[in-house]
């Protein structure tokens, strides 16, 4: 008969381990497909919030540069004529780049070289530091520190050593307000304050002669408009030619592939969209709306004309109206008014887009407080489950636990066993609970902005966000299962000689 | 002392084991439980040698600690005082890892409810012991194969243990106790689930094993036919060893039996 020597038990291969949990499982598989689904809800919760998170977040962004873009016009309309205050220039200069065409105009209104320029620009930066900062603190404190001065005054207040005391002992009481500057670097900054002034005055003063130059051509080219803002609006539908030209003649830097297409483009769009919103005037055209809207002529305006203008047909009709009523339609196609009014849509969506996505990039993770929480609650709940479904796995096959035990498994194997198992229903939820999450998501923000949006949908992020999801949710569960595994592991094997 | 009792036991005159090998020794095995605040005493003192190659069958009623006493000698369980000795090794002195190694390779286990692995094949079912050994799942294979015609079947080695008889899983769980060729086979009640004739048909693989193969057999079972082919008979009663005895000091009447199967 054979000796009886007794060896260490080797391991079970991974090969071998995952085959026989896989076969248990499928055995099962009902039990397992209950346990994926809590995985599934959960990992889906979160992978919807990621999802909706990042894709407000992309849109956000792609509102604020749509916005800022479909802004240009104004904005140049305004800079055109009026020169602006130290501050708007002092806040400007601070975020520029020095190779952004406002770096350059505003070196060239100022007079100084780039060296120059640099300095001014680092300056600039520390001073629009310390304007956020007092921006940003309430009534209260601001008033301790500084009095009443705003803007530039700040600076001349604080360069009275007086005031320069007061405001340091107020900072050494309020221990909660974080002031980045140095005294050095605050007095450096104080030091160099008649520079400061000096080039602002300067720019402004540069500013304020191109203006002049460019109202007093207006006025010479346009001697019938009613005023200034109609002569420019007038004349920036042409800022892409000649007056583009002349724009940069008087020193500001008008860029003439990236800026002037754009403002000339919106320039004339402005100019359609007030002609258009002028002609509902007439009777015969008040009528073509008032019968498609079933209403009284008289209570027709803009905004049903721009309703109803949305198809070709009915523009043609308009057009025809207009010029049977004597109105001038040189120049209006419906196509044009078509994508006038779908343009005025565009732009209610980006407003309504930039409502709904204020709170977007705020909190953990760009969730915000609350869903955060809610977050932390439905995975606790979602552990839970799954602790839960491993232990009646575990307690459901107390015999057969034992019976390998009896067989010679190690303690460890049936440990893994189980967390293996764990895992694998936490891979096969997280990856179904990850696409359903996103495509939810993906839904919801659709209808929510509308499809003019889908080109803000970060693709790779949704992606990695989904990778993340089926990680975290594997990780879950296998967490979860580690207590259920280790009562498993620790199952005294006579539990097999039991008679149920 | 109580060493004593088992030596003396061996040595004794006319006992027809005394030049054998001991492979289960049990010295003064004591074991209590705490239930619900009251010390129940499974186990008062039983000192045993279980021989090679012998077939014992053990009775009792149940609660007589039989099932204990079967924990303690099959290395599932340890004793409160007393020690066990499986081929001379202290069972209590043994790591997890060579406490698993000895359920592995050195007692097969077969049991009342036969315990297969609802989700394996008969196949699958008897090779697992192997490859918790170590054994390549090629040999395994081959070696599963060998045994299930052992037990007469090799025809339906890719069935799940739902789809045969209770003989033929009980068949089964044997070849996997024999999976890797170990030296005692402990079986509890092995025929209490089945019909006359199915016992039968464990009784004599039991025994073939036996006898071919020279396997020890220790068995908890209240079927007259086992009584009658068993080397000895041992009875537990209040955790104590009542009555050893070999087969031909008792008497057993197997006639009615006898004629049930004619």
């Amino acid at each position: 008969m054979k000796e009886l020597n007794i060896d260490n038990q080797p391991w079970l291969s991974m090969s071998r381990t995952v085959k026989i949990t896989a076969d248990g499982i499928r055995y099962r598989l009902f039990r397992a497909s209950v346990t994926v689904a809590v995985i599934v809800v959960a990992v889906a919760f979160l992978m919807n919030i990621l999802s909706e998170s990042l894709i407000k977040r992309s849109i956000a962004g792609n509102t604020r540069e749509r916005i800022q873009k479909s802004l240009l016009n104004s904005v140049w309309a305004s800079k055109l004529t009026s020169p602006g205050s130290p501050e708007s220039i002092i806040t400007e200069t601070a975020a520029l780049s020095p190779n952004d065409d406002l770096y350059k105009e505003t070196m060239g209104f100022a007079k100084l070289d780039a060296q120059g320029m640099a300095e001014f620009q680092a300056i600039a930066k520390k001073t629009n530091y310390i304007f956020e900062f007092f921006d940003n603190l309430d009534y209260a404190k601001r008033r301790d520190l500084i009095h009443t001065s705003e803007g530039v005054d700040i600076l001349n207040y604080l360069s009275e050593p007086e005031n320069m005391k007061v405001f340091n002992l107020g900072l050494s009481r309020y221990k909660s307000i974080q002031f980045d500057l140095s005294q050095e670097e605050l007095d450096a900054l104080l030091a160099q304050l008649p520079k400061l002034e000096k080039t602002i005055a300067q720019i402004l003063e540069s500013r304020k002669e191109a203006n002049t130059k460019i109202i007093h051509a207006l006025r010479e080219k346009l001697p019938n408009a009613n005023n200034d803002a109609e002569r420019l609006s007038m004349a920036l539908p042409n800022a892409d030619k000649e007056f583009g030209d002349f724009i940069r003649q008087t020193g500001f830097v008008f860029n003439k592939e990236t800026v002037a297409p754009i403002v000339a483009e919106q320039a004339k769009r402005l100019q359609d969209t007030t002609r258009m919103k002028n002609s509902i005037k007439d009777r015969p055209v008040r009528q073509l709306i008032a019968q498609e809207a079933n209403i009284l002529p008289a209570d027709v305006n803009d905004v049903m004309m721009w309703d109803f203008l949305d198809n070709e047909k009915f523009a043609k009709r308009y057009i025809e109206k207009m010029a049977e009523s004597g109105q001038n339609v040189e120049g209006l196609t419906p196509e044009l008014l078509v994508s006038l009014a779908k343009g005025r849509k565009e732009a209610e969506a980006l407003e309504r887009a930039q409502r709904l996505t204020m709170d977007a990039g705020k909190g953990f993770m760009g969730l915000g407080e609350r869903l955060a929480w809610l977050l932390c609650v439905s995975m606790l709940v979602c552990g839970i489950g799954i602790a839960n479904a491993m232990m009646m796995s575990v307690t459901e096959r107390f015999t057969e636990i034992a019976t390998l035990k009896c067989l010679g498994a190690l303690d460890g194997f049936i440990m893994i066993m189980f967390v293996l198992e764990s895992c694998f229903m936490g891979v096969v939820g997280g990856t179904i609970g990850a696409i359903i999450g996103a495509l939810i998501g993906l839904f919801r923000m659709l209808s929510s902005f509308g499809v003019n949006f889908i080109s803000a949908i970060p693709v790779m992020d949704v992606i990695m966000g989904m990778i993340v999801s089926i990680i975290l949710g594997t990780l879950l569960a296998a967490i979860a299962a580690i207590i259920p595994s280790w009562k498993a592991a620790r199952l005294a094997p006579m539990e097999a000689m039991r008679v149920e | 002392m109580a060493e004593n009792i088992a030596t003396e036991q061996a040595k004794s005159p006319g006992n027809k084991n005394a030049d054998r090998r001991i492979i289960i020794r049990t010295v003064g095995l004591k074991k209590s439980y705490m239930m619900k605040d009251v010390l129940t005493q499974a186990l008062r003192g039983v000192d045993i040698a279980i021989y090679q190659g012998e077939f014992i069958s053990v009775m009792g009623p149940s609660g007589s600690g039989k099932s204990t006493f079967f924990n303690m000698i099959g290395a599932l369980d340890s004793p409160t005082v007393g020690r066990v000795f499986i081929d001379e090794v202290d069972v209590a002195q043994l790591t997890a890892e060579e406490l698993a190694y000895l359920r592995c390779h050195k007692i097969g286990y077969i049991f009342q409810q036969y315990n297969l692995i609802k989700y394996m094949t008969a196949l699958e079912n008897v090779t697992t012991p192997m490859a918790f050994g170590g054994v390549m799942p090629d040999e395994a294979r081959d070696r599963g194969m060998e045994i299930l015609d052992l037990v007469g079947l090799k025809e339906r080695w890719h069935h799940r243990p739902i789809e045969m008889s209770g003989g033929q899983q009980q068949r089964v769980a044997i070849a996997r106790s024999l999976a890797n060729n170990p030296s005692v086979l402990l079986c509890d009640e092995p025929t209490a689930n089945l019909d006359m004739h199915t016992g039968q048909e464990i009784i004599d693989i039991l025994v073939r094993l036996n006898t071919q193969k020279g396997v020890t057999v220790i068995c908890a079972t209240h079927d007259h036919r086992m009584m009658n082919i068993c080397d000895r008979l041992m009875w537990i009663r209040d955790g104590q060893i009542e009555r050893i005895a070999n087969r031909e000091d008792v008497h057993i009447e197997l006639a009615s039996i006898d004629d049930d199967k004619k």
